[in-house]
């Protein structure tokens, strides 16, 4: 595990009227994966609660340790799907965790080029999803590698390529934004 | 057409080949036949009816969809049956849709009896190691003492039905040998077991006292 | 066993927790746009199509939902086949025949069972892994058998229609190979039942246009409420369409399409102005400090 994080994480909003959610629990999940990922900035996390839908978005206002990191969430990303509009400390691990890897490959240079998320294409979201998810996975963060993988060939197409290239971007650790997006 | 050699051919042959070993004696006239059959298709009636109304009281997903498929092949049994029987000069089919006696009757009201979400055991036990095994033995003996000739529907019928009955008994008998595994299970399955057979031997059978005939000398002949 | 077996009793591992249409209207969330001024980056079509970001989870959540219904379906036609005495059709009893058509269903259902738990592994989805509703099985448990054909058959069955259509046009968009194969399959299947549901509901009443009446209007209720406050109709707004043209395969007249056409959209309306309400409600809370 990385060294103790010094991150001074806030949500958005304080208090939640759709969803029976507590910004305390989506700080200590955060907290946790900063300490997890060794990431040291500032977190703010958006929690969009009038819909149940879960995009989620990763941006950095700059690329040094003390650039805000900002993770955007709609509210089903973070929600026990068994129990609606309740919270979820494990979905919202997979969630937030993803999306803060994220915004840490957002700090690198080689990713200067990558679009912001809401300008992503599908395929491109589809593949840093499978790189973010399969980093998490090694880290012990309880994932379902057949999701992520049927995610991929929606993009990417049902094939034996298709298969290759998801297992290459899961085992992946280091990988710049143009290798990132190469595909299958 | 034809050459010399074919035209010294005849065309006279037995009307039985030499492997056709069937036989024009069967045990059961119409009358029998059709009584049977009617106990039959009540029987496999209140299988389907049961099998279809404990799908939604047993947790365990295996055995809920093996439920509703068994419910199928029983109703299909009793749909020959029912169709079987104005065949059989019975030109009103719910008359001898009956339970061959009152003991039947009531050994399907204590199979069906157990209802709660935790009796899976149980109701698993009064289809496939009483009820079954016992369609098992009355189809047997049905088929194998039947005129092979003239009634030859029946017999079709019934060997149709047969695979279906092994084939169901084995999902069941698995499914009860995977579920079966504590001391207490044992126990379980053996008492309610013993308490539907007790009942059933009562009934003798699924058509009543020589449901798979008699293997007992009688004064009458017989052995 | 009792003769009629209550919802709330179904029987399920501790993978399921169940929920109902209540429970789900109480969530105030909505992915449709209630005031177009007020119109954020939702997506401009809640159609699922794999073109929407959330494709594959959107598929992957509709599927278990269709699990869960299949295995309603499975338990709501083995009732019927239970639940009444064969006989001439009036009162308490069924003709023999529409037993043994029950007794098909729950075949065809068990398979369907089979069908979605494979595909939902395949999708990455675990079993119970999203809660589930049981309004299907209530539509179910009408003592009424005829009513029980309007609302499963003809109402329920008719909403498979709709999304089976919807997720073969899905997996066809997506090139999933197996998910456009089985859900025709199952997509023939609900047509015969909802067939089944038609001819048997015209052949029972047929000396009763009171009961067909009830029948007709209970059909309705259920349709609405399977409407889930718009999640099936006509308009983009919907993830799932009406399909139209199966179901006219499966005995229902235009006119009927039309009629729950209609009430999709009502559905919608009511629903947006239920989440208004909420809204306004909410905003009228002293914002915390
Ligand atoms: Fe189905
Ligand atoms: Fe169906």
């Amino acid at each position: 595990m990385a060294a103790v994080s010094t991150a001074k994480i806030t949500v958005t909003p304080s208090e939640f009227h759709f969803v029976k959610y507590e910004a305390q629990d989506i700080v200590d999940v955060v907290t946790e994966l900063a300490e997890m990922l060794g990431v040291a900035n500032p977190i703010h996390v958006i929690v969009d609660e009038s819909t149940p839908l879960s995009k989620l978005a990763a941006e950095a206002d700059g690329t040094s340790s003390d650039s805000t990191l900002t993770l955007r969430a709609e509210s089903g990303a973070l929600e026990n799907t068994k129990r609606f509009t309740h919270f979820s400390a494990d979905a919202a691990r997979g969630s937030l965790g993803r999306t803060l890897l994220r915004a840490k490959d957002r700090l690198r240079s080689d990713y200067a080029e990558a679009p912001d998320d809401f300008d992503l294409s599908l395929a491109e979201n589809a593949a840093w999803d499978t790189y973010c998810a399969g980093r998490l996975d090694r880290m012990g963060v309880k994932l379902n590698k057949q999701r992520w993988l049927y995610n991929y060939r929606n993009r990417f197409g049902f094939s034996d390529d298709g298969d290759a290239a998801f297992e290459r971007l899961w085992s992946a650790d280091d990988l710049s934004w143009t290798e990132l997006i190469a595909g299958p | 057409m034809g050459n010399s050699e074919t035209e010294t051919q005849t065309t006279v042959r037995a009307p039985f080949t030499p492997w056709d070993r069937r036989e024009l004696p069967g045990l059961f006239d119409v009358e029998e036949t059709a009584r049977r059959v009617g106990n039959y298709k009540w029987t496999e009636m209140k299988l389907f009816e049961a099998l279809g109304g404990w799908i939604a009281t047993v947790p365990e997903l295996d055995v809920k969809m093996r439920f509703g498929t068994h419910c199928y092949h029983h109703s299909w049994h009793a749909d020959i049956w029912h169709k079987r029987l104005p065949e059989l000069r019975e030109m009103k089919p719910e008359r001898l849709t009956a339970p061959a006696n009152e003991a039947m009757e009531r050994f399907i009201e204590a199979m069906t009896e157990p209802e709660a979400a935790e009796l899976t055991i149980e109701k698993l036990v009064g289809v496939y190691r009483v009820l079954i095994p016992r369609f098992i033995g009355a189809y047997t003996y049905h088929r194998n003492n039947a005129s092979e000739i003239t009634d030859a529907p029946t017999v079709r019928f019934i060997n149709f039905i047969l695979q279906d009955e092994y084939d169901d008994w084995r999902d069941g008998e698995m499914l009860l040998q995977s579920l079966i595994t504590t001391p207490d299970h044992v126990r379980r399955a053996a008492e309610h077991q013993a308490k539907l057979e007790a009942i059933m031997v009562e009934a003798g059978g699924i058509t009543g006292p020589g449901s798979i005939g008699t293997s007992v000398s009688t004064t009458e002949g017989g052995a | 066993m009792r003769q009629f077996f209550p919802v709330d009793d179904l029987a399920r591992d501790e993978r399921f927790v169940q929920t109902n249409m209540a429970e789900r209207m109480k969530d105030a969330r909505t992915t449709v746009d209630v005031d177009a001024a007020t119109a954020k980056s939702r997506a401009s079509s809640n159609r699922l199509t794999p073109d929407r970001h959330d494709a594959s989870d959107g598929a992957r959540s509709l599927m278990h939902g269709i699990m869960v219904g299949e295995i309603q379906a499975l338990e709501g036609a083995g009732r019927t086949a239970h639940d009444f005495e064969a006989g001439d059709g009036s009162g308490d009893t069924i003709p023999f025949e529409l037993k043994l058509d029950m007794a098909r269903q729950a075949w065809d259902e068990a398979r369907h069972v089979e069908i979605s738990v494979k595909l939902s592994d395949w999708m990455g989805t675990e079993l119970g892994q999203f809660a589930e509703n049981t309004v299907l099985f209530e539509a179910a448990c009408s003592n009424d058998p005829i009513l029980r054909l309007a609302g499963v058959n003809r109402a329920l069955e008719g909403l498979a229609i709709d999304v089976f259509t919807q997720m073969k046009e899905f997996g066809n968009l997506a090139g999933d190979p197996y998910l456009e194969f089985c859900e025709d399959w199952m997509l023939a299947d609900e047509v015969t039942h909802v067939k089944m549901g038609s001819d048997w509901l015209r052949k029972v009443t047929e000396n009763d246009p009171d009961r067909r009446k009830k029948a007709l209007e209970f059909q309705q209720v259920v349709d609405k409420l399977f409407s889930f406050g718009g999640a099936r109709g006509e308009t983009d707004e919907s993830p799932i369409g009406l399909a139209r043209r199966f179901r006219e395969l499966a005995g229902f007249s235009d006119d009927e399409v039309d009629t729950i056409s209609m009430m999709d959209q009502e559905a919608l309306d009511e629903r947006k102005e239920a989440i208004r309400a909420f809204h306004a409600q909410a905003d009228a809370q002293p914002t915390p400090a």
